[in-house]
């Protein structure tokens, strides 16, 4: 029993810190070649990204902004791939919902509380729309959701930059962009100097439901267990099908969610860039947190620390180009996923240790 | 006047074929490593470092050919960067991949800044664009001739590529170990063939043209880097080779189709207000109906087994029943 | 006494699987001769000759071509010493034409570019060198599978293979393609070269063979020439003279049939008839077992009437109820419960907890959850009470099953399945793996079952569990029912002959091969 905890908390806690280190040491080599020391580089980042001087100037609170849509997809990609599909189309789910939610919120009329949320279950319906596309088509034609989310994000994204541009163009500005969304659907922020708001406690209560979804209910239950052990699942008798084709829309929904957060949150419209790879990071942040929802959230925050730190400690105090944040994310899910490196090494580090351990000391008799 | 309807065509064309170019490229790489069993997400991120190392050795070596043959280099090496990560360590693929498109998106822009002066876009005027060359009887053709003639030399590079990855793949030992590697890797490997070795070599080959496609945009017009220069073009390319069922001709009109649409989107956005990207969505919504069909098609020949099947044996248990 | 093949005290365990494979195994194979290897699946013959290919490295022995040492790292040096194999699953590149495939990795060339009509010019000549016709060009993806063989057994020759091993060339191919491959390998064996022929079935043995090699649970029993033994004597060997468990078992209380199917035809995973119109009734309160070689339709069987598999004709029907169409889960609700064969990838999910595992079937009942939200303490209940009805060790509610034992994993798969008081229990290899004391419970408990009114369907290769836990036993061959019988009635050797296709009509002993094995059916 002790063994089976002991390998479960080294694969799920060890390997990830390992591979955080990992990262962190790699990428100083960068830093150095930026002119700094690592080490007040990595301070100056860490401090800034999670630090709170006032209310009115706090820098953790635009981390746990940034963190949101990540917290978001980063779910979204979790729900996928415990129903057993390596979706990778929160990008296009995003944007979908940003752009439902970003129309909704000036295209009618709504009391003020009725309005976002109304936008907002728009957003997800349609990012779950969207994401039953690809789970249909794998599990009733077995076409590969790898590709058919590629492709797919890619027809959404069109299709979103064709509507800012058209016929949804507010005006005539060089970034295009909608119309910004009316007052009574905007999603103000707590405090002032930043976008942080109710959309943060969102992705928390997001996260606590998809947990619960998925160790407590039947339909959570129906869907792991067509994850791990398909042959399983179908042996028992559970609906395996449905289960994962449920598992996309509900992947598609959460998407949908991030996309509404950051159009009535955080933009109040929608515009070019507006993902600017937010679906991919969110993917990222669940590999690296073991496809766990809390896992997940966690990570989430870290790197959208990772990337504020760098933008604002960073480039302003050490002038090492933000950038770095991005590539130090890039080096952890690389050795997150080479872990192989780690268990090869350290099975063998364990090896010598007990062979060392066995050795008789000097006079003893052997 | 109506000479100005030929030039229409024929400039839309030439538009079309430079920006089918890198398109292509990527997507015959792409190609190559799916016919070896290998799906390569990173062709944005080769194409990406192909851009940078190509300007940046053009500018330090004083000529962009020399920096297309280098930018060539530099996604071979990573190629076989991928390869190693992929085949000692078993990294899983698609995070390799994430991980390593990432990781070129971001650091470029940091060894731009870092080394280049703080700036989002870095250009330097002693960077020549890569010349144009006539080909000496062709442009003399009438119409076909300004079509074919007067590019650079990446472009004629793609055409030569897309002949010689078609020759490779279907006339060579190599091209036809490539594809049993790919098709039934259990058949080579009892055959003695070197499984990985074949399957560095796909990388290594997709590396470079990507990172050649990637100089193509940085030298082969523009002359300057920028953030997320490739800006997806890897992706289309990917498309372009899952829309080509791989195979190196349909790949390249694959490529040039996508090419000659974002040269007819453009085109249509400044002289009417039909908008870009619904002509560019086309090819995408083409490439997913592709897939279906194949999958459809793979469907309907179960069901069609299944059912010779079932009458066969009915014809049997009624004899035995008679008996 | 020219030996070109001599494999001495090859031992080969596979800790992942916790199987001794091969136990000191010594295997002999002559100069032009064909040498059948015979054994049930998990015999290790298999695993032999994986080795004498180079695709597994034995843990001790040696091997000796030719009367030379040899060591065979990778199938490259097989190639090299003159063997070549025809696996089971053939290697073959279905978008390559016929020569594509036998060139591969020898392809004529001059500096990498192909010679084609070379190519094709070569192929021709092997083809007709072997009196094996083919078309060059053809693609080989569209070829029968007879066809298909033939091009694999010619990339052997190609590559001038001396020793040639067919592993169960037989399982994929109709009677006459079998007869037209056992004159080709006869050809093959007088122009010098050995042939080693796996297989488990008996007759083509006494139809092609020279001399025969029997294998057991991992062990070589003998090897004999073939005017030394015959079916009767084979099957002797190879399912063993072991003392017959002596169960004590009340007489059997019959009730209503609770099983019955209808000339059911279900397909194998490659296309081809796996069950052709078998028909059996199972009542309540009775065990009828299923013997049989592995591979003649078990799987498909048990598949098809549990739900895992699409019926192609005939019907299945549980307490009268037609439950053909059914899915798993309304099979399992009409009262069906089955022991899988594969415990560990089917029965069970190593990566979940000892509840996950026991809700499965389960969980949507209104006891385990409500609301859609799953009841954990009850869950929790119901696994301490399998654990202590059932005795499984080492095992609590919320934690992981992957440290579990077989024996122990396999009360999991049990106690769950018989929780609800099933009417049917599917039981296919139950015992497999298992150490002594495991094998013991199992049988009691499929035993109480029985004596509390459930009716038992038993699949099993083990003969001797077939004859002491079952009332009725009826033999499966070549997915027919090749007889069947009351289980007072029947002995060991007439069932040993029905499995391997032979009669059991007086004078047929197999040198004469009947068209249809005879049915000895018993009313």
């Amino acid at each position: 029993m002790k063994a089976q905890l002991r390998s479960r908390l080294f694969d799920q806690v060890v390997i990830p810190i390992l591979a955080i280190i990992s990262g962190l040491l790699v990428a100083s080599v960068f830093v150095w070649m930026a002119g700094t020391n690592p080490l007040t580089a990595y301070a100056d980042m860490f401090s800034t990204a999670f630090s709170c001087e006032a209310f009115e100037r706090c820098d953790l609170f635009t981390t746990l902004q940034l963190a949101t849509p990540l917290m978001l997809t980063g779910l979204s990609a979790v729900v996928a791939f415990r129903s057993g599909l390596f979706s990778l189309g929160q990008e296009g789910q995003l944007m979908l919902g940003g752009m439902m939610a970003a129309w909704l919120g000036y295209a009618v009329q709504l009391p003020p509380v009725i309005h976002p949320l109304f936008a907002i279950a728009a957003a997800m319906l349609i990012g779950g729309l969207y994401g039953l596309i690809p789970g249909i088509l794998k599990i009733k034609l077995g076409v590969n959701e790898i590709i058919s989310t590629i492709v797919l994000n890619n027809i959404a994204n069109l299709f979103v930059t064709y509507l800012i541009n058209f016929p949804l163009r507010a005006d005539q500005s060089t970034t295009a962009h909608s119309h910004p969304i009316l007052d009574t659907a905007r999603m103000l922020p707590l405090a002032p100097g930043s976008k942080f708001g109710i959309g943060f406690f969102i992705a928390i209560l997001a996260t606590l439901v998809v947990t619960l979804y998925l160790w407590r209910t039947s339909p959570g239950y129906e869907e792991r267990m067509s994850g791990q052990a398909p042959f399983f699942a179908r042996f028992g008798g559970v609906p395996h099908e449905g289960a994962a084709i449920r598992g996309m829309f509900l992947s598609g929904t959460l998407a949908g969610l991030a996309g509404a957060i950051q159009a009535l949150g955080v933009h109040y419209r929608m515009l070019i860039g507006f993902s600017g790879g937010l679906g991919f990071d969110g993917l990222t942040a669940a590999i690296l947190g073991q496809v766990h929802p809390v896992g997940t959230a966690v990570v989430a925050v870290f790197f959208a620390g990772l990337r504020q730190g760098a933008q604002v400690g960073l480039q302003f105090s050490s002038r090492v180009p933000r950038e770095l944040g991005g590539g130090i994310i890039a080096l952890m899910i690389l050795f997150v996923a080479a872990d192989q490196i780690y268990r090869a090494n350290l099975d063998r580090l364990s090896s010598l240790w007990n062979r060392l351990r066995r050795r008789p000391a000097v006079g003893e008799a052997a | 006047m109506h000479g100005l309807g030929e030039l229409f065509t024929t400039d839309l064309i030439r538009s079309g074929v430079r920006l089918g170019t890198p398109i292509i490229l990527a997507a015959l790489g792409g190609a190559l490593c799916h016919r070896a069993g290998v799906l390569n997400l990173a062709l944005e991120g080769k194409m990406l470092l192909g851009s940078f190392v190509g300007i940046l050795a053009a500018f330090y070596l004083g000529s962009s050919t020399l920096g297309t043959v280098v930018a060539g280099l530099a996604g071979g090496l990573l190629g076989a960067l991928f390869a190693f990560l992929y085949l000692r360590y078993q990294v899983n693929l698609i995070i390799l991949a994430i991980a390593i498109n990432l990781f070129i998106g971001e650091m470029t822009v940091f060894f731009m800044r870092t080394f280049l002066g703080d700036v989002g876009t870095w250009s330097d005027p002693s960077i020549q664009q890569l010349p144009d060359i006539p080909l000496p009887v062709i442009d003399r053709i009438p119409v076909l001739g300004r079509m074919l003639s007067g590019y650079n030399i990446i472009v004629y590079f793609s055409w030569a590529a897309a002949l010689a990855m078609y020759f490779v793949l279907f006339h060579t030992r190599f091209g036809r170990h490539v594809r049993a590697v790919g098709e039934n890797q259990q058949a080579a490997e009892a055959v003695g063939i070197n499984v990985p070795r074949v399957k560095v070599f796909a990388l290594v080959i997709s590396g470079v043209l990507c990172g050649i496609g990637g100089a193509f945009l940085s030298v082969g017009h523009l002359t300057l880097f920028t953030r997320n220069m490739t800006n997806g073009r890897g992706w289309i390319g990917l498309t372009a080779a899952l829309f080509g069922q791989n195979h190196p001709f349909a790949v390249f009109f694959a490529g040039a189709f996508f090419g000659l649409a974002d040269a007819f989107a453009v085109r249509l956005q400044t002289t009417t207000d039909v908008p870009p990207s619904l002509v560019q969505f086309i090819p995408q919504v083409l490439t997913l109906l592709a897939l279906i069909l194949v999958a459809l098609r793979v469907q309907a020949r179960v069901a069609l087994a299944r059912r010779a099947f079932r009458r066969r044996a009915q014809r049997e248990v009624a004899a035995q029943e008679a008996l | 006494m020219d030996l070109a093949v001599e494999m001495r005290k090859i031992h080969k365990y596979f800790p992942s699987s916790d199987v001794t494979a091969n136990r000191a195994v010594d295997f002999s194979a002559r100069r032009g001769e064909v040498h059948a290897l015979v054994g049930e699946n998990g015999a290790g013959k298999t695993t032999l000759m994986n080795i004498l290919y180079g695709l597994i490295q034995p843990d001790h022995g040696e091997i000796l071509i030719e009367g030379q040492p040899a060591r065979i790292g990778h199938p490259d040096d097989a190639i090299r010493l003159g063997i070549g194999m025809v696996h089971q699953h053939f290697k073959l590149v279905p978008s390559f034409s016929v020569a594509e495939n036998i060139m591969l990795g020898m392809e004529p060339h001059t500096a990498g570019v192909l010679r084609r009509r070379d190519e094709v010019e070569s192929v021709r000549r092997l083809a007709e060198r072997f009196g094996l016709p083919v078309d060059p060009t053809l693609r080989v993806g569209e070829l029968p599978v007879g066809i298909q063989q033939r091009v694999e057994i010619l990339k052997a020759l190609q590559r001038e293979a001396r020793i040639l091993v067919l592993d169960e060339p037989t399982a994929v191919l109709t009677p006459q393609e079998a007869r037209d491959l056992f004159t080709v390998v006869r050809q093959l064996a007088q122009g010098g070269r050995t042939v080693i022929f796996i297989t488990h079935k008996l007759l083509e043995v006494m139809q092609v063979a020279d001399r025969v090699s029997v294998m057991r649970k991992g062990e070589m029993v003998g090897t004999k020439t073939i005017q030394e033994t015959d079916i009767r004597d084979m099957a002797r060997m190879m399912v063993g003279r072991e003392v017959l468990l002596q169960i004590e078992k009340p007489p059997a209380q019959l009730g209503e049939s609770v099983l019955q199917v209808k000339n059911l035809v279900v397909a194998s995973s490659s296309g081809l008839p796996a069950i052709l119109n078998v028909s059996l009734v199972v009542r309540a309160g009775e065990i009828y077992g299923i013997a049989g070689v592995n591979g003649n339709g078990q799987t498909e069987l048990v598949e098809a009437i549990t739900g895992m598999r699409p019926i192609e004709g005939g019907s299945v029907l549980l307490n009268g109820i037609d439950i053909s169409r059914f899915s798993v889960g309304a099979r399992r609700r009409a009262g069906m419960a089955h022991i899988p064969e594969d415990r560990l990838e089917v029965g069970l999910n190593l990566r979940a907890s000892l509840d996950e595992n026991l809700v499965v079937s389960r969980y949507r009942l209104p006891e385990f959850s409500r609301f859609g939200f799953l009841l954990r303490s009850r869950i929790h209940q119901f696994s301490q009470d399998i654990i202590r009805d059932f005795s499984v060790a080492a095992a609590k509610p919320g934690e992981g099953i992957s440290t579990l034992s077989g024996g122990n994993l396999q009360k999991v798969v049990v106690g769950r399945e018989l929780a609800g008081k099933p009417d049917l229990i599917v039981a296919n290899q139950p015992t497999r793996g298992l150490d002594v004391g495991s094998i013991e419970f199992v049988h009691q408990t499929l035993l109480q079952a029985r004596s509390q009114g459930a009716a038992v369907l038993l699949v099993s290769v083990e003969l001797d569990e077939v004859m002491s836990l079952s009332d009725r036993i009826a033999v499966l061959f070549r997915g027919q029912i090749a007889g069947e019988m009351h289980a007072g009635e029947a002995t060991e050797e007439e069932l040993g002959i029905l499995m391997a296709g032979g009669s059991l009509l007086e004078g047929a002993d197999g040198r004469d091969a009947p068209a249809h094995p005879e049915k000895g059916q018993v009313a």
